[in-house]
């Protein structure tokens, strides 16, 4: 192998490895806390990709606030005090044809996928909480959203492709005889600062000590005086804002479509199963390990193999560490 | 109870009544479209409640059933396609490649358990997926595998009558759930309820839990694997859409809201699942009143049934109507039975 190839897998397994640990960390916290599988995970990144879009992009909100600021203008003239104060706001919409930028897009999709995610716990989750059987029934609700989320985007949205603007323009970096992209870059950076947020949000924070504190017990949660009923929804919402920021960040390396989540959310499954199910270190580990295995793969197979490997990798762990590689045993 | 009782007495006449019924429907329903989605609607139907076996019956949460459907679809396919095997030896062929498949899956499965035993064989239908997928010389990657040839017998072309089909898979959908319901009433039915209701106490009474799972994996791959090389020659296409969230999510509901440990609730739903989403898909005014494409909406349509299935009647149709004859009964017993105490 030359260095060159060595530097690019490297790149390659930086920038997925960062990916699924988002998207990961996530199901993994899910996993942990509410005890159940989120299926609709993957949707979720869908819809931050898509909100980001909407937001940000000149074809998004900026185009259909177009005719209201267009019609605020003409009738504004001439109807007095009332006008005078709507003139200015409607050729401020009129203002922002081109879109109102990512800086507006990006913190508008965390929101969006926040409320998804909240909105999906109460319900597709909440009913079943505490009934015998509810983590099986769960996954077969929560399948049923992400496929619900899907068709319902293509109906919005259409069939048709999108792309987010890059965040940083410019050509590529030149390391090691390799060439990354700016956008890459900024994923290999962004991620470690998000995780390094969620790791002080759980130590620190009275909410996410909270969450912590449902993970390891929920009985004992309850007798300290913690609301379990409120730690869960405050998961799901935590896990939907990492769902939406790999959404972003995928909406600026590949199209945006309906069905982008699905893949990733296989592969999120692998590094969950990995890493164990439930413990955020293993899973981003987990994720980064599996980026490497993922890009070595291709190279040394081919693109269409590497897949085929993570599968074969779950299955073999699944087999012989049914708990994972850092998971605890079941208490 | 008299009525139930007489319908039993007489159940061979009735039998016969049904599948004369059931021969002449294809003469009396002249629609091409209808009879084409009965068709459809009984595969799906086999398929969904054979996954009854192992969900409902086995409680095994086995996300791989249309992974045996794909496969039976794709081995009768290439078969026929690659090598030229008639399609009469490749739908056997088919079955047994499925039930090959299911004992391989059932391996890592039957020792893992609850969440995990989703993961793993929801990991394996993809993994078969993707394996199609990579060898598009074989399989045809993702446009799927064209040209599978339609069945024949001598001159007679399945494709060309409107009944061949019918028949064959009307035979087909009889066949499984028969044994599907002889399967779930025998001893192994019983061990395999009380594996899934009681675990401990059930192997505690020397059930063998591994042995009953992977003949329960083993049993209900069957019929879906001929099933899915019946839909290949049927559709002359096997495609990767099989392995698709979409058919999974429509078999689920199917399962779900027929009625999951039942056999006869998916048998039932499934069919008129189908006849529902494809009109969905296809009748006008949905374009009209949405101004949109269709597709979508059922599958929206369909996902909507199945939250609502869980929430507010988890036992599903046959449940539901089993619960209502049972209630009906016990209120015509209560008001024959009042002349007599007064």
């Amino acid at each position: 192998m030359s260095l060159e190839a060595i530097a690019a897998i490297i790149a390659g397994g930086l920038v997925s490895g960062s990916l699924y640990a988002l998207m990961a960390s996530g199901l993994s916290l899910v996993w942990g806390t509410v005890r159940m599988l989120n299926l609709a995970h993957g949707a979720l990144v869908m819809v931050g990709a898509y909100s980001a879009w909407y937001f940000s992009n000149r074809g998004g909100l900026a185009k259909a606030l177009q005719p209201i600021g267009k019609s605020i203008v003409e009738n504004a003239e001439g109807s007095g005090a009332l006008g005078g104060l709507l003139l200015p706001l409607g050729e401020w919409i009129l203002s922002i044809r081109g879109g109102f930028g990512l800086v507006i897009g990006v913190p508008f999709a965390v929101l969006c996928c926040g409320l998804v995610g909240y909105i999906m716990y109460v319900l597709l989750v909440k009913p079943f909480v505490g009934k015998p059987g509810a983590d099986l029934v769960v996954i077969i609700t929560t399948l049923a959203g992400a496929s619900f989320m899907q068709n319902g985007v293509q109906v919005i949205f259409g069939p048709r492709y999108k792309q987010l603007d890059r965040i940083l323009k410019g050509p590529p970096l030149q390391v090691l005889e390799t060439a990354i992209g700016l956008q890459e870059v900024l994923i290999i950076i962004m991620t470690p600062v998000a995780l390094l947020l969620l790791h002080f949000f759980l130590k620190y924070s009275k909410h996410g000590l909270a969450i912590r504190a449902v993970a390891q017990n929920d009985d004992f949660a309850h007798l300290v005086g913690i609301n379990v009923s409120q730690i869960y929804p405050l998961t799901f919402v935590v896990s939907s804002i990492l769902a939406g920021l790999c959404g972003v960040m995928l909406g600026g390396l590949f199209f945006i479509l309906p069905t982008m989540g699905a893949q990733e959310l296989l592969f999120a499954f692998v590094v969950v199963v990995f890493g164990g199910l439930g413990s955020l270190p293993g899973t981003i580990i987990g994720a980064y390990v599996i980026g490497f295995i993922r890009e070595t793969s291709a190279y040394v197979f081919s693109l269409y193999w590497a897949p085929v490997v993570l599968f074969a990798t779950l299955i073999l762990v699944l087999i012989f560490r049914p708990r994972g590689l850092m998971g605890g045993e079941e208490s | 109870m008299r009525l139930l009782k007489k319908l039993h007495e007489h159940r061979i006449a009735l039998a016969i009544i049904g599948i004369v019924v059931f021969l002449a429907i294809p003469f009396v329903v002249t629609n091409k479209l209808l009879i084409h989605l009965g068709i459809l609607g009984m595969l799906y139907a086999i398929v969904a409640s054979n996954w009854d076996l192992t969900l409902g019956y086995a409680g095994v949460f086995n996300f791989a059933h249309l992974a045996f459907f794909g496969i039976g679809a794709y081995t009768s396919g290439i078969l026929a396609v690659k090598l030229g095997v008639s399609p009469w030896l490749g739908i056997p062929c088919g079955g047994l490649s499925a039930a090959l498949a299911s004992i391989i899956v059932s391996i890592p499965a039957i020792r893992l358990r609850g969440i995990y035993v989703a993961l793993l064989t929801f990991a394996c239908s993809q993994l078969v997926l993707l394996l199609l997928l990579s060898q598009p010389l074989i399989t045809g990657g993702q446009q799927g595998l064209t040209g599978v040839p339609q069945l024949q017998i001598g001159d007679f072309r399945f494709r060309e009558s409107s009944y061949a089909h019918f028949y064959l898979v009307g035979f087909l959908l009889l066949c499984s759930t028969i044994f599907l319901r002889r399967l779930v009433t025998s001893d192994f039915g019983l061990s395999l309820i009380a594996l899934r209701d009681f675990e401990e106490y059930a192997v505690a009474r020397g059930i063998p839990l591994a042995r009953q799972r992977l003949l329960a994996f083993l049993l209900s791959s069957i019929f879906p694997g001929l099933a899915g090389a019946v839909y290949a020659h049927f559709l002359i296409v096997a495609s990767p859409d099989i392995f698709g969230f979409s058919l999974v999510t429509l078999l689920l509901s199917m399962l779900l809201v027929g009625g999951v440990a039942t056999i006869y609730g998916p048998v039932i739903v499934g069919v008129l699942m189908t006849y529902v989403s494809e009109l969905m898909a296809s009748s006008a005014w949905m374009s009209d009143v949405f101004g949109i494409s269709r597709g979508p909406v059922r599958f929206m349509f369909v996902a909507v049934l199945i939250v609502l299935t869980m929430r507010f009647f988890p036992q599903g149709v046959w449940g539901l109507i089993k619960q209502f004859s049972a209630r009906l009964r016990a209120s015509r017993g209560a008001a024959t039975d009042q002349p007599q105490i007064s």
